[in-house]
């Protein structure tokens, strides 16, 4: 194999990491922080690019890609944030929630994802990327706007570690995840704390859902894609750090672009799986952690 | 009606359907330290949740400061066993307002947050303060009165001993700027040390006038710091002592075992 090619399919390994690690540490900070697993995130995903989308287009006015990413972001967040109440709050005081959760958030994905087909249609459509210049990368031609992806979502991540860990809101959120009686017991609005979170988690979904949609085409059953990986990273990392999903995420990237290439990309998915049955049978508690829980 | 700080009428509740406590009356004065004694499972810790606001009382009221913080009347025993009944149900008595009430709870053998160090924890506590004047003065305070926080200001809390753990507690309790503090079981599986050290910080909590709901199984450490004695056996108050006639460890045990111990 050519130096060049290595590259490239390196290069794309990692911008797949990238949106992944995006993708996983909203889907992983709900996890740790709610307790329940959110199977509307591939959802929130699919509707962020349509949103997106629709602000891009003149009919909407036609505003930048900036301005499409913001808007997007923004009502995402607001979208998680009230889902909570609708979604998650209402059972938490049942013993099932966990199980409860799974059913209220497999319909909202699925109401999302059919509100989205009703609304926009069934043709795919794609998010006019800001820059189409190509650059040339140890021999591989590569979009300069993969750099920009890559550069943002690692950006967003870190931006939201310094969030938890640094602002006294973060570090409330992080209290509210780690002993919920004690923050109760402290005077804080924990289903307040818990719907900023999924709103947070909706927001990082809508972010690489606009990144996903100018890369290929958007559709609005194309969340299921996310969804799947995400969950493949979470339970191949862990979620013992903040960090453990990001790592597993560049794992998984990388390897699904090698074996595309040597593999075949029908056998990709399968390759992924295997490593996720072999993770949870050797070291169920991620590769990237210990046997608990953070934030 | 002497203004009372904290008055509990006819107080029932426990986890449902098992009943821990009956009809529990109590009235604590403005300044006052009042330490709870009684034998494990008996209620205490049950009684103390209640008043947090973490468990449903069933019936009677908890008044502080004159206002009623649970709601009105009985609690409706479960009429169906629908799995989705609790979703319905309302909560009787919520812990926010508790806290804003400035009536906060430090409880037992709290892990807290584990992950958080010392400082991250120190640093939200103060919002349960509410605006409450004094949370600067208190942050000092707070490094005078557990110097040892201070070598783990960067520890995480999964990482203290149990006694530094209490500290924690305790200094997250005071930060809230409380009008009456709960401590339950303070001394919970601290050594002879620590317990003093524990007893010289409380005492000096004592001194800065924040009344003190004490429950602790050490006799000495709660007869020195507390003005009342309310002796709670089988869920119910069984005997008030005052500070004049504070009882020793052997005392004690006769009057609520009859026997020695």
């Amino acid at each position: 194999m050519a130096f060049d090619t290595f590259m490239f399919i390196l290069m794309s390994g990692i911008l797949l990491g990238g949106l992944y690690a995006l993708m996983a540490t909203g889907l992983a900070v709900v996890w740790t922080t709610l307790g329940v697993f959110n199977f509307a995130h591939g959802a929130f995903v699919t509707l962020g690019a349509y949103v997106a989308w629709q602000v891009t287009q003149p009919v909407a006015g036609g505003f930048g890609f900036m301005i499409a990413v913001l808007m997007s972001v923004t009502v995402m967040f607001c979208l998680g944030f009230v889902l909570h109440f609708a979604l998650i709050k209402p059972f938490e005081r049942n013993q099932n929630v966990v199980l409860l959760a799974v059913i209220s958030t497999l319909a909202a994905a699925s109401i999302i994802e059919n509100g989205v087909l009703l609304t926009w249609g069934p043709r795919d459509k794609q998010i006019t990327p800001p820059i189409g210049s190509r650059i040339n990368f140890f021999g591989a031609s590569i979009n300069a706007f993969d750099f920009v992806i890559l550069a943002v979502a690692l950006l967003a991540l870190f931006a939201l570690a310094l969030f938890l860990r640094r602002t006294t809101m973060g570090r409330t959120l992080r209290a509210a995840a780690q002993n919920r009686e004690a923050a109760e017991l402290m005077g804080l609005d924990v289903p307040r704390l818990f719907a900023i979170t999924l709103g947070i988690s909706a927001a990082t979904a809508a972010l690489a859902g606009i990144f996903v949609g100018s890369l290929r085409f958007i559709n609005p059953s194309f969340g299921a894609d996310p969804l799947m990986k995400s969950l493949i990273v979470v339970i191949l990392g862990g979620v013992a750090r903040f960090t453990s999903p990001i790592y597993a995420a560049f794992v998984v990237g990388i390897a699904e672009s090698f074996s595309a290439y040597f593999l075949g990309l029908y056998w990709s998915p399968a390759l992924l799986f295997a490593m996720m049955i072999a993770v949870l049978l050797i070291k169920p508690e991620g590769l990237f952690g210990h046997r608990s829980k953070t934030l | 009606m002497t203004a009372a700080l904290l008055e509990l009428r006819g107080l029932t509740g426990g986890y449902p359907p098992v009943s821990v406590f009956r009809d529990v009356n109590l009235t604590i004065k403005p300044g006052e330290h009042v330490g709870f004694f009684g034998p494990n499972g008996h209620g205490k810790t049950t009684l103390l949740k209640t008043i947090a606001g973490v468990l449903d009382p069933w019936d009677g009221g908890i008044y502080f400061e004159g206002n009623r913080l649970n709601a009105e009347g009985a609690m409706q025993a479960r009429v169906s066993h629908n799995l989705n009944y609790d979703l319905f149900r309302k909560r009787r008595i919520k812990a926010r307002d508790v806290v804003d009430a400035g009536l906060i709870y430090v409880m037992q053998g709290n892990l807290l947050f584990p992950e958080m160090t010392v400082e991250e924890v120190l640093d939200i506590a103060p919002r349960a303060a509410r605006g409450r004047p004094g949370v600067g003065q208190m942050r000092r305070q707070i490094h005078d009165l557990f110097p040892r926080l201070r070598e783990r200001w960067q520890s995480k809390v999964r990482y203290l001993s149990g006694g530094e753990r209490q500290m924690v507690s305790i200094a997250v309790g005071l930060l809230a700027m409380p009008r009456l503090l709960m401590l339950d079981e303070p001394t919970l599986g601290l050594s002879p040390k620590l317990r003093i050290e524990l007893s010289q910080a409380v005492q000096n909590i004592r001194e800065t006038g924040v009344p003190l709901i004490i429950v602790d199984q050490n006799v000495e450490f709660l007869t020195s710091l507390v003005d009342r004695l309310i002796l709670f056996d089988h869920g119910t108050v069984t005997r008030e002592i005052p500070a004049e006639n504070m009882p020793d460890h052997a005392q004690l045990m006769e009057m609520m075992f009859g026997g020695a111990h």
